[in-house]
């Protein structure tokens, strides 16, 4: 119960009203997408447009989806984006577990440069990363791009695993070691299991992260890892102006994404507001 | 040897540490470094020492101070209109209490969109002949014809136009945070003020806002950053034009560097770019989060 809850009816009818107007406006340009995508190619362009289709069809999926390298650079996605979580998940949480219950000085400059890497403007990184990745012989593929967007999921993984972890009781660890366990032991047999949760927030957010990433695979890539933001991009140029593709790739990239994660959404609430309100 | 904690905490930090250090800090520095050499564009073409000289071109370029000037715009629209959007949902959301659950999952989904995708979505529905804004506003009896307002066309609005779609994306993000902030406005302040006669405004602005401080500065601090640096959403949409009009910093560095073919003075303007965030970042960490000084 909150003190912000009012109890007036008047007031609650009202607030319902906007809500829902709200949420039908902020929904809408994603419906009309889903829409447009089952829409025929001329309908999709049409004079004046319509928000329905006049005929349902799956032609544009079928014209996507067999166009050349659509489907690699979906499969190069979803690759990247595990591997970057991966990457994220194995730096970022030893390290955020160290950092909070281990208060040591080299800790709070990591947490203060981790936080300044999240400024860095992307092209600043991307750019020399392109001779870095070359000089190790990984231009092109799927593991320089992994690591390149984890640099971006990595600071945010330090930070968010911080935020479970310090919500763990430290007599947890302190029974465990009392038991003869080692610290390491302790850790994984004992810290670990309880932050779960928090675990697999931050892998949705590190995916996420990636999956969604546009500068360092458009520096990075060029065919072979190329993944489908940059596709999807190339639709106006590549095909000319095909808004029907366009719409039903965007939909097939985005809507496993979003309701994964409206199904997970309790965890992703608190993973998205944990850092923020602690302060 | 007998591991200490200090050591057993520097050995867990240290593969991030390295992590960060070779593909952040290593990256930046000598992005950095660049900023200082004239370089041809070709792969191991010849470079040479210029000193400040790239610095001088940079700030004395119209199209430099231009794309400044524009990312600040950009930023400020962005971050203003989302978190007055925000709050106000956060608000709503809050007077409705547990019942609205459902509907915060629904609002939050455009988080889950990429950039490209939402820049596209909207250049499709802002498209002057067939887009769908322009017809609903027609017929809405708001405009004659749908080639009325030029949304991305008109070099006027088109800086505008290109921040609707990163507005859209992340609102939810701000309504998120500060609606978790709400709830940990305690319920006893809200109702003596509310049984003190206090009317809503003078509730908001006096009570719940100064108690928000703390979750408001980092909601700020973040998106700002991100706004700063928003590229894909604007590339997509306009590819900078018309005239310029949306070619912000990132938009300008990135040019500089791919096609213009001159990656020290993109080196130069990028690092004045990192400086000024950082700056920025700090002020508006030690003015509005005072860390340390408030740990709720």
């Amino acid at each position: 119960m909150n003190g912000l809850e009012t109890r007036r009816r008047p007031t609650r009818v009202i607030l319902w009203g906007t809500l829902v107007a709200v949420l039908v406006l902020y929904g809408f340009p994603f419906v009309y997408l889903l829409l447009t995508s089952f829409k025929t190619p001329l309908d999709a362009i049409a004079v004046p447009p319509q928000v329905l289709p006049s005929q349902w069809t799956l032609d544009n999926y079928v014209a996507a989806l067999s166009k050349e390298g659509v489907v690699p650079a979906l499969i190069n996605s979803g690759a990247t984006a595990v591997l970057s979580t991966a990457f994220s998940l194995a730096l970022g949480v030893p390290a955020a577990y160290a950092i909070t219950r281990y208060r040591t000085p080299s800790g709070r400059i990591f947490v203060v440069a981790a936080l300044v890497t999240r400024m860095v403007p992307t092209i600043a990184v991307g750019a020399p990363l392109v001779e870095t990745m070359r000089r190790l012989g990984i231009s092109d593929t799927t593991i320089g791009l992994a690591i390149a967007h984890t640099t971006i999921s990595l600071p945010l993984s330090i930070w968010l695993m911080s935020s479970f972890f310090e919500a763990v009781p430290v007599e947890l660890e302190e029974a465990a070691k009392v038991d003869g366990s080692d610290r390491l032991q302790a850790f994984r047999h004992v810290v670990l299991p309880v932050v779960s949760g928090g675990l697999a927030v931050t892998a949705i957010f590190a995916f996420l992260a990636s999956w969604n990433e546009f500068l360092f695979a458009l520096l990075l890539t060029s065919v072979r890892a190329q993944t489908t933001p940059i596709v999807i991009a190339n639709f106006q140029t590549q095909f000319g102006l095909d808004w029907g593709g366009m719409t039903a790739l965007s939909a097939v990239y985005s809507v496993p994404v979003i309701l994964l994660t409206l199904a997970l959404q309790r965890h992703i609430v608190a993973g998205l507001t944990l850092g923020a309100v602690k302060g | 040897m007998r591991l200490t904690d200090r050591r057993f905490a520097l050995a867990l930090i240290a593969p991030a540490a390295l992590f960060l250090a070779a593909f952040v800090a290593w990256p930046l520095l000598r992005f950095v470094a660049n900023a200082f050499y004239q370089i041809s564009p070709m792969a191991g073409g010849p470079r040479k020492f210029v000193g400040f000289e790239n610095f001088a071109t940079a700030f004395g370029s119209p199209a430099f101070q231009g794309a400044a000037l524009r990312t600040i715009v950009y930023t400020v629209v962005v971050v203003a209109l989302e978190f007055t959007f925000g709050l106000a949902v956060a608000l709503v959301f809050a007077a409705l209490g547990s019942r609205s659950a459902v509907f915060r999952t629904v609002f939050m989904y455009p988080l889950m969109v990429a950039p490209v995708v939402a820049g596209l979505l909207w250049r499709f529905l802002l498209i002057d002949n067939f887009g769908i804004l322009n017809e609903l506003l027609r017929r809405g009896g708001l405009l004659h014809s749908t080639d009325q307002i030029g949304w991305l066309s008109n070099p006027k609005i088109a800086l505008f136009s290109v921040a609707m779609p990163d507005i859209w994306l992340t609102t939810s993000f701000i309504t998120l945070v500060l609606f978790a902030g709400l709830q940990n406005v305690p319920g006893d302040v809200i109702e003596a003020a509310r049984i003190d006669g206090v009317r809503f405004p003078t509730l908001l602005f006096r009570i719940i806002l100064p108690l928000l401080r703390p979750v408001i500065a980092v909601a700020l601090i973040v998106r700002g950053i991100d706004a700063a640096r928003a590229f894909d959403i604007i590339l997509i949409q306009t590819s900078g034009g018309p005239q310029d009009s949306t070619t912000t910093l990132s938009l300008l560095i990135y040019r500089t560097m791919t096609r213009n073919g001159d990656p020290g003075l993109a080196s130069a303007m990028g690092t004045v770019y990192l400086i000024g965030m950082l700056v920025v970042a700090a002020i508006a960490i030690f003015a509005i989060w005072r860390p340390g000084g408030d740990q709720a």
